[in-house]
């Protein structure tokens, strides 16, 4: 996967992996901000599963 | 050819000057960003002690979710706010230099500025958050934390700072607000959302007796909530570093008025002590001695640039005083359950500071818009209220509605690390009750 904007470093300004596909960052800060959701998700679970545990469910 | 050369010359110590700057600039606000991180350390050590052992480790653990939740929302939505709204809620064409996607939100050979500006002001985030941590330990759910420290570090706090920490807000341009320390967007901000957390939480079990009459719950760690209150008291130096705008060359506020960080030393250190003596002389508590610490710092931060240090060591001094008994007031006739003081401290510290600077700053020019003045501080500090309670008070309501805010009774009594944390904090103490998450009575 070639993920390199600049082909040079003469000149070169954003060099970040994919800075000149928009398109792609923005699917990549959606999958890390849908780790943070999953994340918040998950912890509810947790604390769910520990209530019921706690009440002898 | 020597008119050339020495030319060339000129033009290459320019150049060499220019990085220096640019250099200088980028490592003094890394390693303000370091020492910010102390602050999260400080308010590890502070929260877990501050709470029983059996709910030791499930604070601490809060506190670390809080900063890592923070960050990936503040690169999300938080710098992008503060870009976008300095003159209300129109968004400004500066905006497009928080987009995600924009070239300016990761590595840059042209642009040596905003990520590490976007670094400080994560950490401002972070510690905005962590300020209502304290407050709600050994009831709330973790989930339900997050949720709140998310809206309260990545956004609602980050549009106070748009509007009163930023050279073009609209409180500054239109009011003249002074607040250099960020004591209004940060402190006050933080304060008041988490008053209208508490007011929906609801106090710990067995705080209040039937009678209405206050049960001392004694965190199970004094000396590590004292080391933490120190720890963040020399944090709180980044913090304050980070207030100030360095170009490599020249130190301005936030505000693009000149100072010097020689004209910060003199009135964190004064402010530091005066808050320290006053809640020392009015409680004889260490901790509250070490909160009079961050009170002081509260209370002089707005006009951290101007104060004559005596006057800004009597600022804190009066703040060390005052505040603690309005936490005492907050609990007894008010009902409201703040394990840590938050309230007070940072938020009625924050209406402190910013009315002292209206009191005693009055008169000083701002670069755009009206000179300091108490009415515009004044107006700042119900601007700030609103904007800190309406949605701390909102969201934790939502919450609470779905059942998500509190957690179970019995987790509560049992305790929640032994609950959902899968190590023990003291697993040698496990003999005794208290340590082993047995409570003898719901206070204990």
């Amino acid at each position: 996967m070639n993920s390199a904007p600049i082909t040079t470093w003469e000149g070169a300004k954003a060099y970040f992996t994919f800075a000149d596909q928009p398109g792609v960052l923005m699917f990549i800060s959606a999958l890390a901000l849908a780790v943070c959701v999953g994340a918040i998700a998950a912890m509810i679970r947790h604390e769910n599963a520990c209530v019921r545990k706690a009440n002898g469910a | 050819m020597e008119n050339a050369a020495l030319l060339a010359k000129i033009e290459a110590l320019e150049a060499s000057v220019a990085l220096t700057k640019t250099v200088n600039a980028e490592v003094f606000y890394w390693w303000c960003t370091a020492l910010m991180i102390a602050i999260h350390a400080g308010f590890l050590a502070y929260e877990m002690g501050a709470s029983r052992a059996k709910n030791a480790l499930a604070s601490g653990l809060k506190n670390l979710l809080a900063f890592a939740f923070l960050v990936p929302t503040f690169y999300f939505f938080g710098w992008w706010i503060y870009l976008a709204f300095p003159t209300g809620f129109t968004v400004s064409d500066a905006a497009s230099g928080g987009v995600v996607w924009g070239e300016s939100m990761g590595p840059n050979l042209g642009d040596n500025a905003s990520g590490i500006f976007w670094a400080a002001f994560t950490l401002f985030a972070a510690t905005t958050a962590s300020i209502m941590s304290g407050a709600v330990i050994e009831r709330i759910r973790m989930s339900a934390f997050t949720i709140l420290a998310i809206l309260l570090g990545g956004f609602v706090w980050i549009l106070g700072a748009s509007w009163g920490w930023h050279p073009q807000g609209w409180l500054t341009t239109s009011w003249g607000l002074h607040d250099i320390g960020a004591a209004g967007c940060v402190h006050m901000i933080a304060g008041f959302f988490t008053l209208g957390v508490l007011i929906n939480l609801g106090p710990r079990l067995g705080r209040f007796n039937a009678d209405g009459t206050v049960n001392h719950i004694a965190g199970h760690n004094m000396p590590m909530s004292l080391i933490g209150l120190m720890i963040i008291v020399m944090g709180f130096f980044g913090f304050l570093g980070g207030c100030i705008i360095y170009n490599g060359g020249t130190w301005m506020t936030i505000y693009n008025t000149p100072t010097t960080l020689s004209a910060f030393a003199f009135n964190t250190l004064m402010g530091v002590a005066g808050g320290m003596i006053g809640s020392y002389l009015v409680t004889r508590d260490p901790f509250w001695m070490m909160s009079g610490a961050l009170i002081g710092v509260i209370s002089t931060a707005p006009g951290l640039d101007v104060y004559y240090p005596a006057l800004a060591f009597l600022i804190s001094f009066v703040g060390g005083c005052v505040i603690p008994k309005l936490a005492d007031m907050l609990l007894v006739r008010f009902k409201i359950d703040d394990a840590v003081g938050a309230v007070a401290v940072h938020g009625f510290g924050g209406v402190w500071g910013l009315l002292a600077a209206g009191l005693f700053a009055s008169g000083y020019p701002n670069v755009e818009g009206p000179a300091v003045s108490f009415g515009g501080q004044l107006g700042s500090v119900a601007v700030f209220a609103i904007l800190g309670f309406v949605p701390g008070f909102a969201a934790s309501y939502v919450l609470k509605m779905v059942g998500l805010l509190r957690t179970d009774p019995k987790v509560e009594l049992a305790g929640l690390d032994i609950s959902e944390v899968p190590v023990k904090a003291y697993p040698e103490a496990s003999t005794i009750p208290a340590f082993a998450g047995e409570a003898l009575s719901p206070a204990e």
